[in-house]
């Protein structure tokens, strides 16, 4: 502080109460008690993405339409963005803010629409990396097996893949019809991860032509066998040969197999396999009609597939169950079934079916597709890493209990999901490269974690730890929002092939969004807790203390004359901008 | 070039010739079109000034202080409760010694709610440490313009300068507009001795203690003591270069008066139509305008009036519980004269009444027939 100013009389005194002494030393800002920071936050979105997808950054890119930088920044995570841009079942919607405002942000439709442009564009992208000399084995080609060869080959390792049917992909190929998920489509995204020298090898089944003891070359093997075995229906008659399990049938129609189907075909189930059945079998040119032993509400299949096979026709007999296959001659003749009530709910929640006595009736039925979930066949592995629920055991990296051996996919305890696979086999490319680097795991699920739901970001774990940005524990919820920035607005309905026209086709049923529709979508987000420099804090704050910086930088806070009034956060539509006190 | 025009755009017009350089404002019935033509003004940059819209009048007055101290000429109008909005921000403006310019459309203030004529508003504010000047027509209103910038800059006090709703606002009438050359010969760019410089920051309107309030109170009240021989020589400045002269008041027709009716505003055009009239009768009244109120012109007023048997002074305003505010304050200011004739007050036109040449008849018959002034005002024109 300057001098103290002795007493004046009134005539030396100024005119106007102006300090005669410089104030340099008293800015404004020391009587902040309050201090504003830029913090950016998670977003419900990115949190709820199995598979750790940047989603809000890739929509702040859409929206100024720089629609492949927004694939590139998907691509960093997972290898399928066209894939899960037509078949994942989105928790990132479900969990979007918006929902609870007016409709959450259409994010598979936009996620699709990037790759599509990516593919349009033919874009490639380059990584750039060193070679490594560690070998690692993939056995399994599915999206669990495939993301962690991605990823592993990305960070230079020789990666190999064995797969026992003849094509890649797994269940992305055999399990999920064309109409959903276009041959094409999925053959680009397997491409791109072969073109960066991955190895596969084909026609090579584990506990066939394939041993454990064949891999000793490799230092590290992540197993994602599939569930390709359809569970039994444990009804008389169902050695007659016109009984098919769902993914036998899927599979054989993949394949490009002729298959005969009858006319009236009965589907037995209430998942996603049983809806994809049904659709196929109509595609085939049957009538199908879908039976599933309790009602809507139980179904697990995804509601969307559920309207979508309705739309096409297809018959959805709730709360029956089959009893007995009749037949003449080896052939299918009846299936004798019984109407069910709801009891009370069983361990997993949902109301357990009960028999009404004497309520049987029986179907005709040429063809029958048991459809009643799907399991893995474990058995050329060791005992050992089976749990009783046929899961293979794992520890949080994927690690089973044999060293060096990861495990991820439907095979293991997680939602059978094709995002959760995906982000499975991200989660064990990060761990085999620490494994094989012999480096510490322990803190890097806090390092790397997208929010609280186990999300891990890839591309923080290949950032240096000094250039990873500062993460909040925070995930913004829309109480945290600022909504009188933001106006009501309906989200875009996905353009579809006509349902008549679906009958008899494969061709893919959604058609996907105009670039104008996808801007406009991109648009509509809330981007919760992630400065997009919407500048409100600069615009409002009274102390001209919020500076800007060039292009796409953050704004600046200007310590020295911000007073702590916390204008800046208030007016932050997306809780960017957190109150700390003054440290003193 | 003379051009028909509403007060309200002799305002206007007399800030663009002054070249005004911020304008913070915020629109009221009657001020509003003052503000719509400025903004006209600015847009198609006939002036180049800042025209900022704010939020209420306090921000307005709070905007014109920050840019008054940051060294540019400023500007604002008001009206009635946007001035009271005003009040607090009225003191700081003035104690911080800032030379603003603020044009005033004498509104009545609610309750009840009326939009028109009555000089209550500004007199209400008499206390604030700003100079007032009261206008008769447009003209006058657009050369006070012109004059007030120059006076406030030198006496770094600002200064308020006040015309009649609807019958100036809204009125038109030709005014002359004088060349931009001679403007600025007469008012120069601004100079401020002090202001806010970021390179060399010093605390404004800081803090002043008990041993240092009183000192610049003190500057204050000298600088409105001086004040009035500022606004004689700017006045007399002006009349040099734009033959148009208005003195701190002016008396009509006083030459061997044994009455004299003092008033303000508008209300002395009308007067002096009255005192014509009288004249031709053989009555020897005279009119006084005052057109100075702050500071308050008591020489002036007692060195015209001194001789006269009686004065009558008519309020367009209320000092509730006392009565007009200019009787008031002329009794105040004569009462330790050894000689002064008596002092009766007359209060009509409240809230946009006509005051009519049969009131102004009134006024002065009802003077001549009393002895002495009554106890209380006297109120003209009520409903009967």
């Amino acid at each position: 502080m300057a001098n103290p100013i002795l007493l004046m009389r009134e005539g030396d005194m100024p005119y106007q109460p102006i300090s005669i002494a410089s104030m340099e030393w008293n800015k404004t800002g020391n009587w902040r008690y309050l201090r504003p920071r830029f913090d950016n936050k998670v977003p419900p979105c990115n949190e709820g993405c199995p598979a750790g997808q940047d989603i809000e950054g890739a929509m702040v890119l859409i929206g100024k339409g720089r629609f492949l930088e927004a694939w590139e920044l998907f691509k960093q995570e997972n290898p399928f963005p066209a894939v899960c841009g037509r078949v994942c079942y989105h928790p990132c919607e479900s969990s979007c803010n918006r929902g609870d405002f007016d409709e959450p942000l259409s994010i598979n439709a936009l996620e699709r629409f990037m790759a599509d442009m990516a593919s349009k564009h033919g874009r490639r992208l380059s990584w750039k990396r060193e070679k490594r000399p560690e070998k690692i084995a993939v056995i399994g080609s599915g999206p669990a097996g495939l993301t962690c060869a991605y990823h592993l080959a990305r960070m230079g390792y020789g990666v190999t893949v064995f797969e026992a049917l003849p094509v890649l992909g797994g269940m992305l190929r055999v399990g999920i019809p064309e109409y959903r998920l276009p041959k094409k489509v999925l053959e680009e995204e397997i491409d791109q991860i072969l073109e960066l020298g991955v190895k596969a090898e084909i026609n090579t089944r584990l506990g066939g032509n394939l041993s454990l003891g064949d891999l000793k070359e490799f230092q590290a093997l992540f197993v994602a066998l599939g569930n390709h075995q359809s569970k039994s229906l444990g009804i008389p008659g169902e050695e007659a040969r016109e009984i098919m399990s769902g993914v036998e049938f899927l599979r054989d129609v993949s394949l490009g197999k002729e298959v005969a189907l009858g006319k009236r075909v009965a589907v037995i189930g209430g998942g996603n396999t049983a809806i994809d059945a049904a659709r196929s079998a109509l595609r085939l040119g049957a009538k199908p009609n879908i039976l599933y032993r309790r009602t809507r509400e139980e179904m697990p299949a995804f509601p969307g597939e559920i309207l979508e096979a309705e739309e096409e026709g297809i018959e959805i007999s709730f709360l029956v169950s089959p009893v007995r296959v009749m037949g003449e001659n080896g052939k299918v003749k009846q299936l004798e079934c019984i109407k069910n009530r709801l009891g009370p709910p069983d361990e997993d929640g949902r109301r357990r079916p009960v028999e009404i006595k004497g309520s049987n009736f029986s179907l005709e039925v040429d063809q029958i597709i048991s459809a009643i979930g799907e399991e893995a066949d474990l058995s050329p592995l060791p005992k050992k890493l089976v749990a009783k629920d046929h899961t293979i055991l794992t520890d949080e990296r994927g690690a089973t209990k044999q060293a060096g051996m990861f495990a991820g996919g439907d095979i293991i305890q997680q939602p059978r999901t094709v995002v959760h696979a995906i982000g499975s086999g991200k989660r064990t490319a990060i761990f085999i490269d620490c494994l094989l680097k012999d480096q510490k795991w322990e803190g890097l699920f806090e390092a790397l974690r997208v929010g609280e739901k186990g999300s891990l970001s890839m591309k923080r774990y290949l950032q240096e730890e000094g250039e990873r940005a500062p993460l909040s524990s925070k995930t913004v919820r829309l109480q945290d929002l600022n909504l009188d920035y933001f106006d009501y607005q309906k989200r875009p309905k996905m353009p579809k092939a006509k349902a008549s026209r679906r009958t008899g086709s494969f061709g893919e049923v959604n058609l996907g969004f105009s670039e104008e529709m996808a801007v406009g979508e991109a648009k509509r987000c809330f981007n919760c807790g992630v400065c997009n420099l919407c500048d409100n804090c600069y615009i409002f704050c009274p102390d001209v203390a919020i500076h800007k910086r060039g292009e796409d930088e953050l704004n600046e806070i200007d310590y020295e004359h911000c007073k702590g009034c916390g204008i800046c956060m208030e007016e932050c539509p997306r809780d960017v901008i957190v109150m700390e006190e003054e440290g003193r | 070039m003379k051009k028909i025009m509403v007060g309200n755009h002799a305002v206007s017009w007399g800030v663009m010739l002054a070249r005004a350089e911020v304008i913070p404002a915020y629109p009221i019935t009657p001020q509003t079109s003052i503000v719509e033509e400025l903004s006209v003004l600015c847009a198609d940059e006939r002036l180049r000034a800042k025209f900022i819209p704010v939020e209420s009048e306090h921000s307005a007055m709070a905007c014109c202080v920050g840019a008054s101290a940051a060294g540019v000429r400023t500007f604002t109008a008001t009206s009635s409760q946007g001035l009271a909005l005003m009040h607090e921000m009225l003191h700081w403006a003035a104690g911080a010694r800032l030379p603003i310019v603020m044009a005033n459309v004498n509104r009545a203030l609610g309750s009840p709610f009326n939009i028109w004529g009555e000089q209550s508003d500004s007199l209400a504010q008499r206390d604030t440490g700003w100079l007032q000047l009261y206008c008769e027509n447009n003209q006058e209103v657009l050369d006070t313009v012109i004059q007030s910038f120059k006076i406030a800059e030198e006496v770094l006090l600002p200064v308020m300068l006040v015309l009649d709703a609807f019958t100036l606002s809204h009125t038109a009438e030709a005014v002359d507009i004088p060349e931009q050359s001679l403007v600025d010969g007469f008012l120069p760019r601004y100079q401020p001795k002090l202001r806010l410089d970021p390179k060399d920051p010093r605390s404004f309107a800081c803090l002043a203690p008990p041993e240092y309030l009183m000192e610049f109170r003190y500057k204050m009240q000298q600088s409105m003591l001086e004040a009035k021989e500022v606004c004689r020589r700017v006045d007399e400045e002006f009349s040099r270069t734009f033959s148009r002269k208005y003195g701190l008041i002016e008396a009509y027709r006083c030459e061997g008066a044994d009455l004299i009716l003092v008033t303000s505003g508008s209300v002395a055009g009308t007067a002096r139509v009255a005192v014509d009239a009288l004249r031709e009768k053989g009555r020897k009244v005279g009119l006084v305008k005052v057109r100075l109120f702050r500071p308050f012109p008591k020489d002036e007023l007692l060195e015209v009036v001194r001789d006269t048997e009686k004065v009558a002074v008519l309020d367009r305003s209320l000092s509730l519980g006392i009565g007009g505010f200019f009787a008031h304050e002329i009794r105040a200011a004569f009462c330790n004269e050894k000689k002064h004739p008596p002092i009766f007050s007359y209060i009509t036109g409240l809230g946009g009444r006509d005051v009519t040449m049969q009131m102004l008849n009134d006024v002065f018959y009802q003077t001549y027939e009393r002895s002495k002034p009554p106890e209380q005002s006297v109120w003209i024109g009520m409903r009967s």
